[in-house]
């Protein structure tokens, strides 16, 4: 064998080699590059896909500033809507507590009259009391747990009993009175012209005492108006 | 011999191949190209070979020159942002196909001359028997 040949065949050889090495490398590499695709695309590639991702971020984070903004607005709008609300609810409140819709609580008087064998008491006298107790600013009155409300009445039903309000009451009559204790207090007792005095003086038993917490329940009865409007 | 070279360089190529660390992806297009130009002098070897003015000296030059020539042309091509690896990649793969075309021919020419000779061979034998 020829010298020259030797080393062509050794060269060819080598470079055959090298081909099916690079080859090989770039087959496997191109087989890979599915599985880790992210890490081997070229930089420009990944340049563009992130600002792609950095301009879509942008766009959301506007998005959200947008909807952050609505939001703010309806809980404005909501908190005014509670506040409103709020508002009617307590005028209403007051107003029920006014017209005797509800029960109410204060300090007061509680005025007992009771039957004696000499007098018994009558329809008149509750009606001087009311009058008196709201002349003294009674805000809220009940008789024998009947509430007088704004069409109250008090009237004798022959001699046995009184009606309030349509309910049938008997001795001992006990009228709760909430309101300025003191005013009614001496409201009540004023000297000789006083209701107290003037029924001790016609022989009826008269008893009131102040008490800090008194309870008056609600009227019961519907309060509806059918003819005026 | 030459065969026996080529048989073992194929062999262990893949072998070395398979076992070294991938590259970056972002060089395997200019490994691409190299391979093209590569394969490219191969053919254009064979070719030369058939024609019987292969000279050992252009073959190397040839291999080597062009796959780093077409990695240079792609790399400048990627600054210059325009795509001159497609130049590269027509002028190769034409030139692989003249060259298959070429050696194609003359396998085909050895072949039919060969099967005229046996028909000629034959006739003469079929007439030598007519006349006997």
């Amino acid at each position: 064998m020829k010298k020259g040949q030797v080393t062509i065949t050794i060269t060819i050889g080598l470079m055959i080699l090298i081909l099916t090495a690079v080859i090989f490398v770039q087959f496997k590499t191109i087989n890979q590059t599915d599985i880790t695709s992210l890490e081997n695309m070229r930089e420009d590639e990944l340049r563009t896909e992130i600002n792609n991702y950095k301009q879509k971020i942008e766009e959301i984070a506007k998005e959200i500033e947008d909807t952050d903004g609505k939001i703010a607005e309806y809980e404005k709008v909501i908190n005014t809507d509670k506040e409103a609300s709020e508002l009617l609810v307590a005028e209403l409140e007051q107003q029920n507590n006014i017209l005797g819709k509800n029960d109410v609580k204060g300090s007061g008087v509680i005025v007992t009259l009771t039957d004696t064998r000499a007098q018994k008491i009558s329809g008149e006298d509750l009606r001087a009391l009311l009058n008196e107790l709201k002349l003294a600013g009674a805000e809220a009155i009940s008789i024998n747990g009947q509430r007088i409300v704004y069409d109250s009445y008090i009237v004798d039903i022959g001699s046995t009993y009184i009606s309030v309000n349509g309910e049938r009451i008997v001795s001992p009559y006990e009228v709760k009175a909430i309101g300025n204790t003191t005013y009614l207090e001496s409201g009540l007792s004023k000297k000789q012209y006083g209701y107290i005095d003037t029924k001790l003086e016609e022989g009826k038993d008269v008893v009131l005492v102040r008490k800090d917490n008194i309870t008056i329940n609600k009227y019961t009865a519907d309060l509806n108006f059918e003819y005026a409007t | 011999m030459i065969a026996i070279a080529i048989i073992v360089g194929c062999i262990l190529g893949a072998l070395i191949g398979m076992n070294v660390p991938n590259i970056s992806y972002t060089y395997s297009g200019y490994l691409a190209i190299a391979i093209i130009a590569a394969l490219d002098s191969v053919f254009g070897g064979i070719t030369s070979v058939l024609k019987g003015n292969f000279d050992l000296k252009v073959f190397i030059s040839g291999f080597f020159g062009n796959a780093i020539l077409s990695m240079l042309l792609t790399w400048l091509g990627v600054k210059l942002n325009v795509d001159i690896y497609l130049a590269a990649i027509v002028v190769f793969v034409g030139r692989m196909f003249t060259n298959l075309s070429i050696i194609r021919r003359y396998y085909i020419d050895k072949w039919s001359k060969k099967v005229i000779k046996e028909e000629t061979k034959n006739e003469d034998e079929k007439k030598t028997m007519g006349e006997n």
